[in-house]
């Protein structure tokens, strides 16, 4: 599997580093940043791309993967499928429906396969969980709960700043949850939310989310960027027991080091080490899926669906009224 | 002061009533209660009399009441309580309609009683603390409040819709309701609430969520659901996330506890150390029956909370958000 990517950003450096783990050679990488391409392309010994069109004709590559903010996901996706490339993007697909539509089907119709970047599937803790509530564990689900966030999002050009680019944390971070909700309690019927977006310019967001799941079970998503650090957690509560979970109170390992100068104190590390990153472990299954056919964990509709999950919420947040998911599949 | 407890239907009566009976200027001078062989029994328990009779209740020589009843009694006993005289303590929620509300409050107001609701977590030392850092402004103006007070199904007369008036969205709305009031000092302006059943084969709700808006923007949403398991190591909690232009708090009140692992218990408890609140409620009572003062948590207050909870259940029975007022 050779790859070429595109964006040498937070996640073209993660992506980057796990195509190597994950055994895929990566044959270049583009950013409009030369440098920032060139420093990720020396961990991996790939070269770097002059410019998209390079990577595109190089008959070799056989997928190109997409790290560049949202609002550039179409138009990049587009050519990738065009020149016939199989085509990774990362979360959240697309802004709008129509844009995250036209993609789906321009692969379609280029028959190149398309996958999406929603990494949470493949984080083992909501893995486990949502083996456990499968198996019965907790009873007929009833009320789920999800938390994620800290830190405002710095980016390139501050772009997460820019609603108009980033969309809000409701599009950009909580859609992971979001995908691992309908991926565990299925379709979401209904949909309200309020979000400081809609209300202040500071450099401040916090949604509340809360879904009404086809089953009757209800679900409340909090989305941050007003903490620090960096938290997530979910709890999962139902007829017959509970599941949850919170990464802040799982530290297995904390390094402490004691400050040197006085008046200083020392910063405490805390890690939580996997013998591979959920991350790897999703481009290897991507990479299976190109290579062997492996069927995929999550596809491209499903990243349709969250779009269109957080999308409802930010017109909840606007208008101030409950919105109701269209029932039809496309 | 003497002090009579009006039913323990709600068990909170029982720690209130041991409140009373350590207060170094009250005294608990009677228990009235519909169930004779509870109420008996729990006059033996504190050392005090038994009036199997309400009215001889009232009449008797006492200037206060606490009323633990059933949550659609209170009107009718708070009536009758505020009409002899006496100050009254009301658990909550204060009732189960609106225009009960109203009435208990004026009978107060008519009689020149003094009437409180109960709201103990106010007095809880965790609450307390972020009372006192918003005041000294630690996160700036609040944005944004996310609340939980999750519990387990109390099962009697609190999963009877014609006793309790609704179940986890009735029980468990209020106090944290009552406690993002005092916190912002504002009033809530819209509800919108998702309702259900899912846990618990019962005629009422045991769960539901809540978002609420307040005067001045703010936003707040609230889990009220009994959906503890019966192997959870508590009962239940009362937490809050707090966002504020400053900064952010967050609140866990009743986490102050010891992990037990125990062989002959089937499943590990959470004991808890923190301080107790009741006892602060009740002597804030007291105090303000003895100067005939407004006690700090009125039946205003009782009032404002309760109908967070009646603008749920409209909410959730039209599918929009209740505009308060409209
Ligand atoms: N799966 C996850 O956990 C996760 C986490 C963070 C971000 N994301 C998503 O990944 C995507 C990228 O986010 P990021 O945090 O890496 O952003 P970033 O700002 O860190 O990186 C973006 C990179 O794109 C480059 N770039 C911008 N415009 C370009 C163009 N026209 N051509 C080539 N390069 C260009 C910039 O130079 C920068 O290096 C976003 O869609 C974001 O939502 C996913």
């Amino acid at each position: 599997m050779r790859v070429g990517i595109v964006g040498a950003g937070t996640m073209g450096t993660v992506h980057t580093g796990s195509h190597h783990e994950a055994g895929h050679q990566v044959a270049a990488i583009y950013d409009l940043r030369p440098e920032a391409a060139a420093a990720n392309a020396a961990r991996v010994g790939a070269a770097v791309a002059p410019t998209f069109e390079a990577l595109l004709s190089d008959p070799t590559i056989d997928l190109i993967d997409i790290c560049l903010p949202t609002p550039l996901h179409r138009a990049f996706v587009e050519k990738a499928a065009r020149a016939g490339k199989h085509v990774l993007c990362e979360k959240p697909l697309a802004p709008t429906l129509e844009d995250a539509r036209a993609m789906i089907d321009i692969c379609r119709e280029a028959g190149v396969q398309f996958y999406v970047a929603h990494v949470l599937r493949f984080f083992p803790e909501y893995e486990r969980a949502r083996n456990l509530v499968l198996a019965g564990k907790v009873g007929e689900p009833g009320v789920i709960r999800t938390t994620r966030g800290g830190i405002f999002p710095t980016g390139w050009d501050d772009w997460y700043a820019d609603y108009s680019r980033s969309g809000t944390l409701t599009l950009d971070m909580i859609i992971h949850d979001f995908d691992w909700l309908r991926w565990t309690f299925g379709e979401v019927e209904r949909v309200y939310a309020k979000s400081l977006s809609t209300r202040t310019t500071e450099r401040l967001d916090y949604a509340l989310v809360t879904l009404r799941f086809a089953s009757g079970a209800i679900a409340h998503v909090e989305g941050t960027w007003s903490h620090s650090g960096f938290r997530y957690g979910f709890e999962v509560a139902g007829s017959k027991g509970l599941i949850d979970f919170d990464s802040a109170k799982i530290q297995p390992v904390v390094v402490q080091k004691r400050a040197a100068e006085a008046g200083v104190t020392g910063v405490a590390v805390p890690e939580s080490p996997l013998r591979e990153s959920p991350y790897t472990t999703e481009i290897r299954h991507f990479g299976r899926c190109i290579e062997h056919g492996e069927i995929p964990i999550v596809t491209a509709y499903d990243a349709y669906k969250a779009v269109e999950i957080s999308l409802a919420a930010l017109e909840s947040a606007r208008t101030g009224r409950p919105v109701t998911l269209a029932k039809e599949a496309f | 002061m003497r002090i009579a407890i009006l039913s323990l239907a709600h068990f909170h009566g029982y720690s209130y009533a041991a409140a009373v009976a350590k207060h170094p200027a009250a005294e608990l001078a009677l228990i009235w209660d519909e169930d004779a062989a509870r109420g008996g029994a729990a006059a033996q328990q504190f050392g005090c009399a038994f009036e199997p009779d309400l009215d001889r209740t009232l009449a008797a020589h006492i200037d206060a009441v606490i009323i633990t009843s059933a949550n659609v009694h209170h009107k009718e006993i708070a009536v009758k309580a505020a009409r002899a005289g006496k100050h009254i303590l009301c658990e909550k929620p204060i009732a189960t309609t609106l225009a009960d509300a109203q009435a208990m409050v004026a009978a107060a107001r008519a009689a020149g009683v003094q009437f409180m609701t109960a709201f103990p977590c106010r007095y809880a030392p965790p609450v307390l603390r972020v009372k006192q850092a918003l005041e000294q402004g630690a996160i700036g103006e609040i944005l944004a409040i996310k609340g939980t007070n999750h519990g387990r199904m109390p099962g009697g007369w609190f999963a009877d819709p014609g006793m309790a008036g609704g179940g986890a969205v009735m029980d468990h709305t209020v106090h944290v309701a009552d406690l993002i009031r005092w916190f912002l000092g504002k009033e809530f302006t819209s509800v919108y609430a998702e309702v259900a059943n899912r846990f618990h084969d019962i005629r009422v709700d045991d769960c539901g969520m809540l978002t609420m808006e307040l005067e001045g923007g703010a936003f707040a949403t609230l889990d009220p659901s009994w959906s503890r398991p019966a192997a959870y190591p508590t009962w239940g909690d009362v937490t809050m996330e707090i966002v504020g232009t400053k900064g952010t708090i967050s609140l866990d009140a009743f986490s102050q506890n010891l992990s037990l692992y125990n062989n002959d218990d089937r499943v590990a408890a959470w004991v808890p150390y923190g301080s107790d609140m009741d006892e602060g409620l009740v002597n804030d009572f007291i105090a303000a029956a003895a100067a005939n003062a407004r006690p700090p948590i009125t039946g205003e207050d009782g009032l404002r909370a309760m109908e967070v909870a009646l603008m749920a259940y409209e909410s959730a029975r039209t599918g929009a958000p209740v505009i308060r007022g409209a």
